[in-house]
């Protein structure tokens, strides 16, 4: 076999493995180490890499933001700040047709700006607002996926673990992706809102009215989550102005949570130790997919895989627009299989240099940003379509009452919004932009 | 035999995890004084020389420290979806070469590792700003690494428990 070929040939491999339920991470470097093997023909570049390859991945500055993120997020999770976040939202929309809901929606947003993680932003809402919903009489459909959806929200606004990921593979600035964000977060905040609004139109008795709340204690609402304000300027505002390295932004965003756990007395040892074992769990596996993407990729380097295809489809005179489409309806179907992680880490390094190699009429910079964000809205979709959507199985769980069969009915309408988000966003490179090129 | 491991095996990858924790909040708290003494430079302060050394060997020692607990408590991401398909016994077997390769992995890349080690000891690199010897470094990290061997082995065992036993595996990952 050419090198070319064994390149081509580790797709299959890699996939019969993965989805053998073989661990990512070990199915990437079990495939990585025996196809440089099959390339230079004995195991001595691969020895003499590995002298320094396993540390110099886990010591890499940019990579430690991902465990202090992590631990950013679990603090969060025990500050107490979902409830203010909650209340807050529901006392601007809870006098809406649906409106316990959308503050639902809001408050997810409202948490996703200090936890990058999707998983713990549904978790942690849905602790808090799942039991709120069912007390207004909210049907378990709508209130299941509404807070599986708003758990998205915690991924797509920033910070955001995935976009620390992407811009590591693709070597772009960290802030410059959490601006280009901030926008198609909003419209998916927005986006969600409206689903909420048309699904309580369309399935009468869904959700209920409360009475309208006075500007006073809306007010009073709205100061009660300070801290939330306070530790998202200071970490984006930190790494967009230059005074903190994204890292550092990531310490002081997990400094900040801690300390308000600590004050609202949530950080009790037993929690703490909670905390620390899940963001050890999570440290681990991410690095150790990390660390067998970077062997998986070394060998496909080796084989100039990465470089011919991008050469053969910049050649080849196909629409770029045609199969930056097809790129993304693919990470939407395996986002229905695999973790949204993986997937990136896995698909990245090859379809990056393919689509940069194409013409969308922007700078490479700008193209790298672009695409960025709309892969992880697509992956993030990942997390809420069935059959193994993560965040539906989590708040699932929560409600005992509700079968999956309605949160797969009560979620749909959030997947249409996501979809509807996607194709604005492909057709309107500018919204993804704007707030880049107006900042810097 | 296999279930009395169990309780010991568990409470030393937990202890590693929660040294790699405490490792990190140290990482947190350094950052932060640095951070502060940067922004107070007017007044006479400064940032602690080297911050960034330590963050980067204070990351990798924390990795090292968290990955016993993350397998043992099957943490590692894996693709589900056809699991139930498998049956109890192709699953079992799935489970016990995964286990298998994973501790052949690990013996390999901790090999490599020490071989990393002595290659730090005999040329002397230091970092840049500290000058503490690299080496240190990593003989935290072979340190560590003998939990990950530890919890390997037993995770291999356990699985071949289930196997002999035909149990049903625990199917879940936690995915991020």
């Amino acid at each position: 076999m050419s090198n070319l070929e064994l390149g081509l040939a580790s797709f299959p491999v890699l996939l019969i493995l993965i989805f053998l339920r073989i661990p990512i991470g070990l199915a990437m470097l079990l495939v990585g180490i025996i196809g440089n093997y099959l390339v230079i023909g004995s195991m001595n570049m691969m020895s003499g890499q590995l002298k320094n390859l396993t540390y110099s991945t886990f010591s890499t500055y940019s990579l430690s933001i991902i465990p202090l993120f992590l631990l950013m997020g679990q603090f969060a999770t025990l500050g107490g700040m979902s409830t203010a976040l909650f209340k807050a939202a529901e006392a601007f929309l809870g006098h809406r047709r649906g409106g316990v809901a959308m503050a639902a929606i809001g408050a997810c947003a409202g948490f996703g700006a200090i936890c990058g993680s999707s998983l713990a932003t549904a978790a942690t809402m849905g602790q808090t607002a799942l039991p709120e919903l069912r007390r207004y009489g909210y049907s378990g459909a709508l209130s299941t996926g509404t807070l599986a959806a708003g758990g998205t929200l915690g991924i797509l606004i920033p910070p955001s673990v995935i976009l620390v990921i992407y811009a590591i593979l693709t070597e772009q600035n960290i802030a410059k992706l959490f601006v280009a964000a901030f926008i198609p977060g909003i419209l998916a905040t927005i986006g969600y809102m409206i689903a909420v609004s048309i699904y309580v139109r369309v399935v009468k008795d869904a959700g209920t009215v409360l009475p309208r709340m006075p500007y006073t204690d809306r007010l009073r609402a709205l100061a009660a989550v300070w801290p939330v304000m306070l530790i998202f300027i200071a970490v984006i505002g930190g790494i967009y102005t230059g005074i903190f390295t994204p890292t550092e932004a990531a310490a002081v965003g997990a400094f900040g949570t801690g300390l308000v756990a600590l004050v609202n007395r949530g950080l009790t040892s037993a929690r703490l130790k909670d905390a620390i074992l899940s963001t050890g769990q999570n440290t681990a596996m991410i690095f150790f997919i990390v660390f067998g993407a970077a062997v998986y990729n070394g060998f496909l380097a080796l084989t100039q895989l990465p470089q011919s295809t991008a050469a053969w489809v910049a050649s080849s005179g196909l629409d770029p627009m045609l199969i930056l489409v097809i790129v993304l309806v693919l990470y939407l179907l395996f986002g229905c299989v695999m973790d949204s992680l993986s997937m990136i880490l896995l698909t990245v390094p090859i379809i990056f240099p393919i689509m940069t190699a194409l013409d969308f009429g922007m700078s490479a910079d700008e193209f790298a940003l672009w695409f960025g964000i709309l892969v992880l809205i697509v992956v993030e979709v990942g997390l809420i379509t069935p059959p193994v959507g993560m965040n539906l199985f989590v708040i699932n769980a929560m409600s005992k009452e509700t079968p999956m069969i309605e949160t797969y009915k009560g979620v749909f309408p959030f997947v249409a919004s996501d979809m509807i988000r996607v194709i604005i966003l492909v057709a309107f490179p500018a919204l993804t932009l704007f707030a880049v090129r107006a900042l810097y | 035999m296999i279930d009395r491991l169990e309780t010991p095996v568990g409470w030393l990858a937990k202890a590693s995890a929660m040294l790699g924790g405490s490792v990190l909040i140290a990482l947190v708290i350094i950052t932060v004084v640095s951070v502060t003494g940067r922004s107070l430079i007017a007044i006479g302060l400064g940032p602690i020389p080297g911050d960034f050394e330590l963050i980067e060997a204070g990351t990798a020692l924390a990795v090292f420290a968290f990955l016993p607990w993350c397998q043992y408590n099957r943490g590692h991401a894996r693709v589900e979806i056809l699991a139930k398909r498998y049956g109890i016994f192709l699953n079992n077997i799935i489970d016990l070469i995964s286990e298998l390769a994973m501790l052949i992995l690990w013996s390999y890349l901790i090999w490599r590792l020490w071989a990393g080690t002595l290659d730090k000891m005999s040329n002397g690199e230091t970092t840049f700003i500290l000058q503490f010897p690299i080496w240190w470094a990593y003989a935290a990290c072979i340190c560590a690494s003998a939990v990950i061997l530890i919890t390997a082995t037993f995770c291999l065992a356990r699985s071949a428990r289930n196997l002999m036993q035909h149990r049903a595996p625990r199917l879940e990952g936690f995915h991020p």
